[in-house]
Protein backbone atom coordinates (compact mmCIF):
# COMPACT_ATOMS: atom_id res chain seq x y z
CA UNK A 1 0.00 0.00 0.00
CA UNK A 2 1.16 3.67 -0.83
CA UNK A 3 2.12 5.71 2.73
CA UNK A 4 -0.19 8.59 2.19
CA UNK A 5 2.00 12.01 2.52
CA UNK A 6 -0.37 13.01 5.20
CA UNK A 7 -1.16 16.68 4.31
CA UNK A 8 -4.14 18.53 4.91
CA UNK A 9 -6.83 19.20 2.45
CA UNK A 10 -7.31 22.53 2.45
CA UNK A 11 -9.45 22.61 -0.66
CA UNK A 12 -11.84 20.02 1.05
CA UNK A 13 -12.11 22.19 4.38
CA UNK A 14 -12.87 25.04 2.48
CA UNK A 15 -15.80 23.48 0.37
CA UNK A 16 -17.14 22.16 3.42
CA UNK A 17 -16.75 25.07 5.82
CA UNK A 18 -17.14 27.91 3.07
CA UNK A 19 -18.48 30.52 5.49
CA UNK A 20 -15.80 29.55 8.19
CA UNK A 21 -13.14 27.22 8.36
CA UNK A 22 -12.56 28.03 11.78
CA UNK A 23 -15.18 25.25 12.50
CA UNK A 24 -13.20 22.24 10.97
CA UNK A 25 -10.56 22.75 13.86
CA UNK A 26 -13.07 22.79 16.49
CA UNK A 27 -12.82 19.92 18.83
CA UNK A 28 -9.21 18.55 17.29
CA UNK A 29 -6.27 19.22 18.88
CA UNK A 30 -3.21 20.78 16.73
CA UNK A 31 0.44 20.23 17.55
CA UNK A 32 2.83 22.88 16.98
CA UNK A 33 6.04 21.07 15.57
CA UNK A 34 8.75 22.28 17.25
CA UNK A 35 11.33 23.68 15.20
CA UNK A 36 14.90 23.41 16.50
CA UNK A 37 15.15 27.57 16.20
CA UNK A 38 12.43 28.72 17.75
CA UNK A 39 15.08 28.48 20.44
CA UNK A 40 16.30 31.54 18.92
CA UNK A 41 13.27 32.97 17.83
CA UNK A 42 10.67 32.23 21.02
CA UNK A 43 8.02 34.80 19.44
CA UNK A 44 7.50 32.05 16.11
CA UNK A 45 6.28 29.65 18.48
CA UNK A 46 4.59 32.29 21.09
CA UNK A 47 2.64 34.46 17.90
CA UNK A 48 1.31 30.58 16.83
CA UNK A 49 0.14 29.48 20.19
CA UNK A 50 -1.43 32.90 21.52
CA UNK A 51 -2.89 33.18 18.26
CA UNK A 52 -4.86 29.53 18.74
CA UNK A 53 -5.81 29.79 22.38
CA UNK A 54 -7.25 33.22 21.32
CA UNK A 55 -9.33 31.49 18.98
CA UNK A 56 -9.98 28.85 21.33
CA UNK A 57 -8.49 26.03 19.25
CA UNK A 58 -6.33 22.92 21.01
CA UNK A 59 -3.01 23.42 21.01
CA UNK A 60 -0.55 21.12 22.49
CA UNK A 61 3.55 20.42 21.74
CA UNK A 62 4.82 17.29 22.29
CA UNK A 63 7.64 16.79 24.72
CA UNK A 64 8.78 13.33 22.95
CA UNK A 65 9.65 14.78 19.36
CA UNK A 66 12.75 15.56 18.57
CA UNK A 67 14.37 17.51 15.88
CA UNK A 68 13.68 16.79 11.96
CA UNK A 69 16.82 15.93 11.18
CA UNK A 70 16.98 17.25 7.68
CA UNK A 71 20.04 18.63 7.97
CA UNK A 72 21.44 15.43 8.77
CA UNK A 73 20.07 13.94 5.83
CA UNK A 74 21.35 16.77 3.60
CA UNK A 75 24.28 16.77 4.50
CA UNK A 76 24.46 12.65 4.17
CA UNK A 77 25.01 11.98 7.93
CA UNK A 78 22.07 9.48 8.08
CA UNK A 79 20.09 7.45 5.17
CA UNK A 80 17.28 7.53 3.85
CA UNK A 81 15.75 5.09 6.05
CA UNK A 82 17.01 6.14 8.68
CA UNK A 83 15.73 9.86 8.16
CA UNK A 84 12.64 8.66 7.55
CA UNK A 85 12.32 6.16 10.46
CA UNK A 86 13.54 9.63 12.82
CA UNK A 87 10.13 10.90 11.14
CA UNK A 88 8.07 8.16 11.74
CA UNK A 89 8.85 8.36 15.46
CA UNK A 90 8.11 11.77 15.93
CA UNK A 91 4.68 11.63 14.25
CA UNK A 92 4.05 8.25 16.28
CA UNK A 93 4.57 10.44 19.28
CA UNK A 94 2.49 13.00 17.90
CA UNK A 95 -0.44 10.96 16.50
CA UNK A 96 -0.86 9.88 20.01
CA UNK A 97 -1.82 13.36 21.14
CA UNK A 98 -3.15 15.15 18.35
CA UNK A 99 -5.05 15.09 14.69
CA UNK A 100 -2.95 17.30 13.53
CA UNK A 101 0.47 18.80 13.06
CA UNK A 102 1.41 22.59 12.72
CA UNK A 103 5.17 23.65 11.04
CA UNK A 104 6.34 26.67 11.33
CA UNK A 105 9.51 26.17 9.56
CA UNK A 106 9.88 25.55 5.98
CA UNK A 107 12.56 22.90 6.40
CA UNK A 108 10.95 20.69 9.25
CA UNK A 109 7.79 20.78 6.87
CA UNK A 110 9.85 19.94 3.96
CA UNK A 111 11.82 17.26 6.16
CA UNK A 112 8.85 15.58 6.97
CA UNK A 113 6.87 15.36 3.63
CA UNK A 114 10.24 13.88 2.29
CA UNK A 115 10.68 11.23 4.73
CA UNK A 116 7.10 10.59 3.99
CA UNK A 117 8.14 10.73 -0.16
CA UNK A 118 10.73 8.14 0.67
CA UNK A 119 8.53 5.01 2.04
CA UNK A 120 7.20 5.11 -1.13
CA UNK A 121 10.04 3.28 -2.28
CA UNK A 122 9.40 -0.39 -0.85
CA UNK A 123 12.68 -1.18 -0.26
CA UNK A 124 13.15 2.01 2.10
CA UNK A 125 9.74 1.31 3.46
CA UNK A 126 10.82 -1.98 4.64
CA UNK A 127 14.65 -0.71 6.01
CA UNK A 128 12.43 2.09 7.67
CA UNK A 129 10.26 -0.88 9.12
CA UNK A 130 13.38 -2.64 10.32
CA UNK A 131 14.84 0.14 12.03
CA UNK A 132 11.45 0.72 14.13
CA UNK A 133 11.21 -2.87 14.70
CA UNK A 134 14.85 -3.04 16.13
CA UNK A 135 13.43 -0.12 18.75
CA UNK A 136 10.65 -2.57 19.75
CA UNK A 137 12.73 -5.00 20.33
CA UNK A 138 15.19 -2.83 22.28
CA UNK A 139 12.23 -2.19 24.62
CA UNK A 140 13.39 1.31 24.80
CA UNK A 141 11.46 3.14 27.59
CA UNK A 142 9.59 1.33 30.48
CA UNK A 143 6.54 3.36 29.25
CA UNK A 144 6.78 2.44 26.07
CA UNK A 145 7.40 -0.93 25.08
CA UNK A 146 7.56 -1.15 21.06
CA UNK A 147 4.85 1.24 20.39
CA UNK A 148 6.42 3.06 16.79
CA UNK A 149 5.15 1.72 13.30
CA UNK A 150 4.77 3.21 9.62
CA UNK A 151 1.55 5.38 9.83
CA UNK A 152 -0.31 3.62 6.73
CA UNK A 153 -3.54 4.38 7.89
CA UNK A 154 -4.12 7.21 10.02
CA UNK A 155 -6.35 10.12 10.51
CA UNK A 156 -3.13 12.55 11.22
CA UNK A 157 -2.80 15.38 8.96
CA UNK A 158 0.04 18.01 8.51
CA UNK A 159 0.01 21.36 7.47
CA UNK A 160 2.15 24.44 6.78
CA UNK A 161 1.63 27.42 9.52
CA UNK A 162 1.42 29.74 6.68
CA UNK A 163 -1.15 27.83 5.37
CA UNK A 164 -3.10 27.27 8.45
CA UNK A 165 -2.99 30.68 8.50
CA UNK A 166 -4.17 31.72 5.46
CA UNK A 167 -7.15 29.31 5.78
CA UNK A 168 -8.38 31.28 8.81
CA UNK A 169 -7.07 34.73 7.58
CA UNK A 170 -11.13 36.51 8.41
CA UNK A 171 -9.91 34.82 11.99
CA UNK A 172 -6.85 36.24 12.20
CA UNK A 173 -7.93 39.89 11.01
CA UNK A 174 -10.67 39.57 13.79
CA UNK A 175 -7.99 38.81 16.45
CA UNK A 176 -5.52 42.31 15.38
CA UNK A 177 -5.73 45.40 17.28
CA UNK A 178 -2.75 47.24 15.10
CA UNK A 179 -2.57 47.44 11.54
CA UNK A 180 0.73 47.87 9.28
CA UNK A 181 0.27 51.40 8.63
CA UNK A 182 0.87 51.31 4.87
CA UNK A 183 4.39 49.88 5.29
CA UNK A 184 5.95 48.38 2.68
CA UNK A 185 6.95 44.70 2.85
CA UNK A 186 8.83 42.54 0.88
CA UNK A 187 8.27 38.78 1.15
CA UNK A 188 10.26 36.20 1.12
CA UNK A 189 8.62 32.27 0.53
CA UNK A 190 11.53 30.33 0.95
CA UNK A 191 13.13 27.78 -1.38
CA UNK A 192 11.03 24.69 0.43
CA UNK A 193 8.07 26.47 0.41
CA UNK A 194 7.59 27.65 -3.06
CA UNK A 195 9.37 24.91 -4.93
CA UNK A 196 7.45 22.50 -2.90
CA UNK A 197 5.24 20.57 -4.75
CA UNK A 198 4.97 17.26 -2.48
CA UNK A 199 1.93 18.91 -1.01
CA UNK A 200 0.20 19.90 -4.12
CA UNK A 201 -2.49 17.93 -6.27
CA UNK A 202 -2.72 20.90 -9.04
CA UNK A 203 -1.46 23.65 -10.62
CA UNK A 204 -3.84 25.87 -9.18
CA UNK A 205 -3.13 24.93 -5.36
CA UNK A 206 0.18 25.39 -6.71
CA UNK A 207 0.28 28.82 -7.70
CA UNK A 208 -1.86 29.91 -5.31
CA UNK A 209 0.53 29.23 -2.42
CA UNK A 210 2.40 31.97 -4.35
CA UNK A 211 0.21 34.48 -2.87
CA UNK A 212 -0.21 34.05 0.14
CA UNK A 213 1.67 36.35 1.40
CA UNK A 214 1.76 39.03 -0.49
CA UNK A 215 -2.06 39.01 0.24
CA UNK A 216 -1.77 38.85 3.95
CA UNK A 217 0.56 42.02 3.72
CA UNK A 218 -1.83 44.06 1.62
CA UNK A 219 -4.77 42.42 4.69
CA UNK A 220 -2.99 43.70 7.13
CA UNK A 221 -2.79 46.77 5.87
CA UNK A 222 0.72 47.28 4.14
CA UNK A 223 2.07 47.50 0.75
CA UNK A 224 3.44 44.14 -1.24
CA UNK A 225 6.41 45.27 -2.88
CA UNK A 226 8.28 43.67 -5.97
CA UNK A 227 11.76 42.89 -5.91
CA UNK A 228 14.34 41.42 -8.15
CA UNK A 229 15.70 38.87 -5.87
CA UNK A 230 12.40 37.68 -4.43
CA UNK A 231 11.80 33.91 -5.15
CA UNK A 232 15.82 33.48 -4.48
CA UNK A 233 17.41 31.62 -1.60
CA UNK A 234 17.97 33.02 1.58
CA UNK A 235 21.31 31.63 1.68
CA UNK A 236 21.57 29.08 3.68
CA UNK A 237 21.34 26.50 1.02
CA UNK A 238 21.58 23.08 3.29
CA UNK A 239 24.01 24.81 4.71
CA UNK A 240 26.23 25.79 2.63
CA UNK A 241 26.42 28.97 4.61
CA UNK A 242 28.35 26.89 6.86
CA UNK A 243 30.30 25.26 4.21
CA UNK A 244 31.36 27.84 1.53
CA UNK A 245 29.74 31.01 3.12
CA UNK A 246 31.35 34.11 1.26
CA UNK A 247 29.49 32.55 -1.18
CA UNK A 248 26.69 31.70 0.07
CA UNK A 249 26.38 34.72 1.85
CA UNK A 250 26.98 36.70 -1.51
CA UNK A 251 23.64 35.09 -2.02
CA UNK A 252 22.00 36.48 1.35
CA UNK A 253 23.50 39.69 0.16
CA UNK A 254 21.93 39.97 -3.01
CA UNK A 255 18.39 39.39 -1.83
CA UNK A 256 18.62 41.78 1.66
CA UNK A 257 20.29 44.47 -0.83
CA UNK A 258 17.94 44.10 -3.72
CA UNK A 259 14.80 44.19 -0.81
CA UNK A 260 16.61 47.66 0.44
CA UNK A 261 16.84 48.83 -3.04
CA UNK A 262 13.10 49.23 -3.54
CA UNK A 263 12.42 51.01 -0.68
CA UNK A 264 11.03 47.93 1.36
CA UNK A 265 10.48 48.59 5.26
CA UNK A 266 10.81 45.02 6.50
CA UNK A 267 10.96 41.66 5.03
CA UNK A 268 8.29 39.03 5.98
CA UNK A 269 9.16 35.50 5.66
CA UNK A 270 7.28 31.94 7.14
CA UNK A 271 10.26 30.24 8.23
CA UNK A 272 12.50 30.49 11.34
CA UNK A 273 15.91 29.00 8.98
CA UNK A 274 15.44 32.14 6.48
CA UNK A 275 14.63 33.97 9.48
CA UNK A 276 18.08 33.11 11.16
CA UNK A 277 20.33 33.82 7.92
CA UNK A 278 18.86 36.89 6.69
CA UNK A 279 18.96 38.63 10.00
CA UNK A 280 22.38 36.73 11.92
CA UNK A 281 24.38 39.94 13.46
CA UNK A 282 27.54 38.14 12.84
CA UNK A 283 26.48 37.20 9.20
CA UNK A 284 25.41 41.23 8.12
CA UNK A 285 29.02 42.23 9.51
CA UNK A 286 30.63 39.41 7.39
CA UNK A 287 28.76 40.85 3.95
CA UNK A 288 30.04 44.57 4.97
CA UNK A 289 33.42 43.38 5.34
CA UNK A 290 33.21 41.22 2.24
CA UNK A 291 30.74 43.37 0.08
CA UNK A 292 31.35 46.30 1.27
CA UNK A 293 27.81 47.69 2.41
CA UNK A 294 25.99 46.96 5.82
CA UNK A 295 21.97 46.31 5.10
CA UNK A 296 19.93 47.12 8.37
CA UNK A 297 16.40 45.77 6.92
CA UNK A 298 14.89 44.19 9.84
CA UNK A 299 13.26 40.93 9.08
CA UNK A 300 10.21 39.41 10.72
CA UNK A 301 8.80 35.77 10.88
CA UNK A 302 5.10 35.74 10.00
CA UNK A 303 4.20 34.43 13.16
CA UNK A 304 5.71 37.14 14.93
CA UNK A 305 4.28 39.83 12.67
CA UNK A 306 1.17 37.91 13.94
CA UNK A 307 2.04 38.36 17.21
CA UNK A 308 2.58 42.57 17.28
CA UNK A 309 -0.41 43.29 15.06
CA UNK A 310 -2.44 41.49 17.83
CA UNK A 311 -0.38 43.94 20.54
CA UNK A 312 1.56 41.21 22.14
CA UNK A 313 4.26 42.57 24.37
CA UNK A 314 7.71 42.86 22.96
CA UNK A 315 10.06 40.41 24.16
CA UNK A 316 7.32 37.82 23.71
CA UNK A 317 6.84 38.89 19.83
CA UNK A 318 10.32 39.77 18.91
CA UNK A 319 13.60 37.95 20.21
CA UNK A 320 15.46 40.57 22.44
CA UNK A 321 18.78 39.62 21.25
CA UNK A 322 17.34 40.28 17.68
CA UNK A 323 16.81 43.96 18.44
CA UNK A 324 17.72 46.29 15.95
CA UNK A 325 17.26 50.25 16.02
CA UNK A 326 15.05 49.81 12.79
CA UNK A 327 13.26 46.54 13.59
CA UNK A 328 12.82 48.69 17.13
CA UNK A 329 11.42 51.33 14.71
CA UNK A 330 8.82 49.23 12.81
CA UNK A 331 7.25 47.46 15.80
CA UNK A 332 6.73 51.64 17.09
CA UNK A 333 4.92 52.72 14.22
CA UNK A 334 3.01 49.31 14.02
CA UNK A 335 1.83 49.30 18.02
CA UNK A 336 1.46 53.31 17.85
CA UNK A 337 -2.15 53.93 19.20
CA UNK B 1 31.20 22.75 -27.64
CA UNK B 2 30.44 19.09 -26.23
CA UNK B 3 33.77 17.26 -25.80
CA UNK B 4 31.98 14.05 -26.14
CA UNK B 5 31.00 12.08 -29.39
CA UNK B 6 28.61 9.16 -29.93
CA UNK B 7 31.04 6.66 -29.13
CA UNK B 8 30.98 7.58 -25.26
CA UNK B 9 27.89 6.34 -24.14
CA UNK B 10 28.58 4.31 -21.20
CA UNK B 11 25.30 3.15 -19.18
CA UNK B 12 27.66 1.64 -16.64
CA UNK B 13 27.99 4.45 -13.38
CA UNK B 14 24.13 5.43 -14.64
CA UNK B 15 22.81 1.73 -13.82
CA UNK B 16 24.71 2.01 -10.27
CA UNK B 17 22.87 4.97 -9.25
CA UNK B 18 19.69 3.60 -10.59
CA UNK B 19 20.73 0.17 -8.38
CA UNK B 20 20.98 2.24 -5.23
CA UNK B 21 18.24 5.27 -6.23
CA UNK B 22 15.51 3.96 -8.07
CA UNK B 23 14.25 7.75 -9.02
CA UNK B 24 17.43 8.36 -10.69
CA UNK B 25 16.38 6.54 -13.81
CA UNK B 26 14.29 9.57 -14.38
CA UNK B 27 17.28 11.97 -15.67
CA UNK B 28 17.25 9.97 -18.96
CA UNK B 29 14.62 11.99 -20.14
CA UNK B 30 16.56 15.47 -19.84
CA UNK B 31 16.91 17.00 -22.88
CA UNK B 32 19.89 19.64 -21.67
CA UNK B 33 17.81 22.78 -22.01
CA UNK B 34 19.39 24.26 -19.43
CA UNK B 35 16.37 25.76 -17.30
CA UNK B 36 17.87 23.98 -14.10
CA UNK B 37 21.05 25.98 -14.40
CA UNK B 38 19.73 29.22 -15.47
CA UNK B 39 17.84 29.13 -12.00
CA UNK B 40 20.13 27.39 -9.68
CA UNK B 41 21.50 29.91 -7.26
CA UNK B 42 24.82 27.84 -6.82
CA UNK B 43 25.65 28.00 -10.35
CA UNK B 44 25.34 31.34 -10.23
CA UNK B 45 28.41 31.56 -7.49
CA UNK B 46 30.30 28.07 -8.68
CA UNK B 47 30.90 26.07 -11.44
CA UNK B 48 28.47 24.17 -10.37
CA UNK B 49 26.26 22.99 -13.88
CA UNK B 50 23.48 20.49 -13.00
CA UNK B 51 23.13 19.68 -17.36
CA UNK B 52 27.12 18.89 -17.10
CA UNK B 53 26.72 16.64 -14.58
CA UNK B 54 23.52 14.70 -15.71
CA UNK B 55 25.69 14.45 -19.02
CA UNK B 56 28.51 13.14 -17.81
CA UNK B 57 26.46 10.30 -15.94
CA UNK B 58 24.98 9.22 -19.36
CA UNK B 59 28.60 9.35 -20.82
CA UNK B 60 29.63 6.87 -17.94
CA UNK B 61 32.03 10.14 -16.53
CA UNK B 62 32.84 9.15 -12.91
CA UNK B 63 34.91 12.45 -12.33
CA UNK B 64 31.95 13.75 -11.13
CA UNK B 65 32.56 11.79 -8.00
CA UNK B 66 35.71 13.93 -7.49
CA UNK B 67 34.37 17.32 -8.58
CA UNK B 68 33.97 19.52 -5.83
CA UNK B 69 31.06 21.21 -7.72
CA UNK B 70 28.56 18.51 -6.55
CA UNK B 71 29.23 19.81 -3.17
CA UNK B 72 27.81 23.41 -4.27
CA UNK B 73 24.12 22.59 -4.79
CA UNK B 74 21.76 23.58 -2.79
CA UNK B 75 19.28 21.85 -1.93
CA UNK B 76 16.83 24.46 -2.76
CA UNK B 77 14.63 22.15 -5.36
CA UNK B 78 14.40 24.91 -7.75
CA UNK B 79 15.28 22.76 -10.52
CA UNK B 80 12.38 20.47 -10.01
CA UNK B 81 10.00 23.22 -10.23
CA UNK B 82 11.53 24.67 -13.40
CA UNK B 83 12.59 21.56 -15.10
CA UNK B 84 10.21 20.78 -18.11
CA UNK B 85 10.31 16.91 -17.87
CA UNK B 86 8.38 14.66 -15.18
CA UNK B 87 10.30 13.45 -11.93
CA UNK B 88 13.98 14.55 -12.41
CA UNK B 89 14.65 14.62 -9.04
CA UNK B 90 18.34 16.60 -9.16
CA UNK B 91 18.51 17.38 -5.34
CA UNK B 92 18.12 13.50 -4.88
CA UNK B 93 20.94 12.97 -7.28
CA UNK B 94 23.49 15.00 -5.68
CA UNK B 95 22.27 13.30 -2.29
CA UNK B 96 23.03 10.40 -4.22
CA UNK B 97 26.66 11.32 -5.84
CA UNK B 98 27.85 12.89 -2.98
CA UNK B 99 27.07 9.97 -0.95
CA UNK B 100 29.14 7.80 -3.65
CA UNK B 101 31.68 10.76 -2.94
CA UNK B 102 31.86 10.20 0.49
CA UNK B 103 32.20 6.06 -0.09
CA UNK B 104 35.30 6.59 -2.28
CA UNK B 105 36.85 9.36 0.03
CA UNK B 106 36.14 12.10 -1.88
CA UNK B 107 33.98 14.17 0.05
CA UNK B 108 34.99 16.62 2.45
CA UNK B 109 36.32 15.89 5.94
CA UNK B 110 32.71 16.38 8.70
CA UNK B 111 35.71 15.97 11.93
CA UNK B 112 37.08 19.29 10.36
CA UNK B 113 33.67 21.26 10.36
CA UNK B 114 33.05 21.74 13.88
CA UNK B 115 29.66 22.91 13.36
CA UNK B 116 28.27 19.77 12.29
CA UNK B 117 30.52 17.82 14.62
CA UNK B 118 28.96 20.43 17.28
CA UNK B 119 25.38 19.58 15.63
CA UNK B 120 25.71 16.00 15.38
CA UNK B 121 26.96 15.61 19.14
CA UNK B 122 23.84 17.65 20.05
CA UNK B 123 21.31 15.91 18.47
CA UNK B 124 22.58 12.35 19.67
CA UNK B 125 22.89 13.73 22.84
CA UNK B 126 19.38 16.03 23.39
CA UNK B 127 18.06 15.31 20.06
CA UNK B 128 17.94 18.96 18.86
CA UNK B 129 20.58 20.83 16.95
CA UNK B 130 21.09 23.90 19.31
CA UNK B 131 21.28 24.10 22.85
CA UNK B 132 18.61 25.23 25.25
CA UNK B 133 15.49 24.15 23.36
CA UNK B 134 12.32 26.34 23.88
CA UNK B 135 10.33 24.11 26.47
CA UNK B 136 11.40 20.82 28.15
CA UNK B 137 14.20 18.87 26.48
CA UNK B 138 13.25 15.33 25.37
CA UNK B 139 13.61 12.17 27.70
CA UNK B 140 16.54 9.88 27.91
CA UNK B 141 14.68 7.50 26.85
CA UNK B 142 14.04 9.26 23.14
CA UNK B 143 17.69 10.10 22.62
CA UNK B 144 18.46 6.36 23.52
CA UNK B 145 16.08 5.57 20.30
CA UNK B 146 17.84 8.31 18.10
CA UNK B 147 21.13 6.57 18.85
CA UNK B 148 19.67 3.19 18.10
CA UNK B 149 18.26 4.33 14.42
CA UNK B 150 21.34 6.29 14.04
CA UNK B 151 22.88 3.11 14.15
CA UNK B 152 25.96 2.69 11.76
CA UNK B 153 25.41 6.07 10.57
CA UNK B 154 28.37 8.62 9.22
CA UNK B 155 27.00 10.81 12.33
CA UNK B 156 27.74 8.76 14.54
CA UNK B 157 31.13 8.63 13.31
CA UNK B 158 31.24 12.51 13.05
CA UNK B 159 30.67 12.37 16.69
CA UNK B 160 32.99 9.50 18.18
CA UNK B 161 35.93 11.12 16.20
CA UNK B 162 35.03 14.67 18.04
CA UNK B 163 35.19 12.50 21.11
CA UNK B 164 38.29 11.28 20.52
CA UNK B 165 39.85 14.63 19.61
CA UNK B 166 38.56 16.20 22.98
CA UNK B 167 40.14 12.87 24.81
CA UNK B 168 43.50 13.43 23.02
CA UNK B 169 43.45 16.94 23.60
CA UNK B 170 42.26 16.55 27.60
CA UNK B 171 45.28 13.83 27.41
S1 LIG C 1 18.56 22.06 -5.85
FE1 LIG C 1 20.73 22.31 -6.37
S2 LIG C 1 20.79 22.03 -8.60
FE2 LIG C 1 18.67 22.42 -8.06
S3 LIG C 1 18.41 24.64 -8.34
FE3 LIG C 1 18.88 24.27 -6.17
S4 LIG C 1 21.10 24.52 -6.03
FE4 LIG C 1 20.61 24.25 -8.22
S1 LIG D 1 15.72 21.54 -16.71
FE1 LIG D 1 15.40 19.30 -16.68
S2 LIG D 1 15.44 18.69 -18.84
FE2 LIG D 1 16.32 20.76 -18.74
S3 LIG D 1 18.58 20.42 -18.56
FE3 LIG D 1 17.75 20.60 -16.47
S4 LIG D 1 17.31 18.47 -15.83
FE4 LIG D 1 17.55 18.45 -18.07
Amino acid sequence: MESQNLVLDLEKIEKAYPENPIEFFKGKKLCLFKACLEAYFPGVRWGIQDLLEALDIEVVTCSQQSCCSGTFFQRNLITRSQFSAINERNLNEMNHQADIVLFSCNGCYNSVLRGRDFLKVPEVKKKTQDILESLKKKDLGENYPGKYDILDNTELRLVHDLDFLYLLKSNVLDSLKFDLKGLKVAVHYGCHYLNLERDKDTVESYLKDKKKLDEFVSLFGGVPVDYQEKESCCGWGASQIVLNPKDALKVTFNKLKSAEDVGADFILMPCPTCLYTLSKPEYREKMFKWFGEMLDIPTIHLNELIAILRGCEEERCITLRRKTPRLEEIFNIITKE
Amino acid sequence: MDKYTDADWNWDFFKELVDDVDENKNIIACISCGKCVGDCPASKISNFNIRKIIQKILRGDRSVLKDSDIWFCFLCERCKRVCPKENINIPLLILNLRNESFKKGYGPKYNDLTKYVEMSERFLTNGTVLDNPLGKELPQDRVDELNEICNFARIKYVFKASKNKKQKKKK
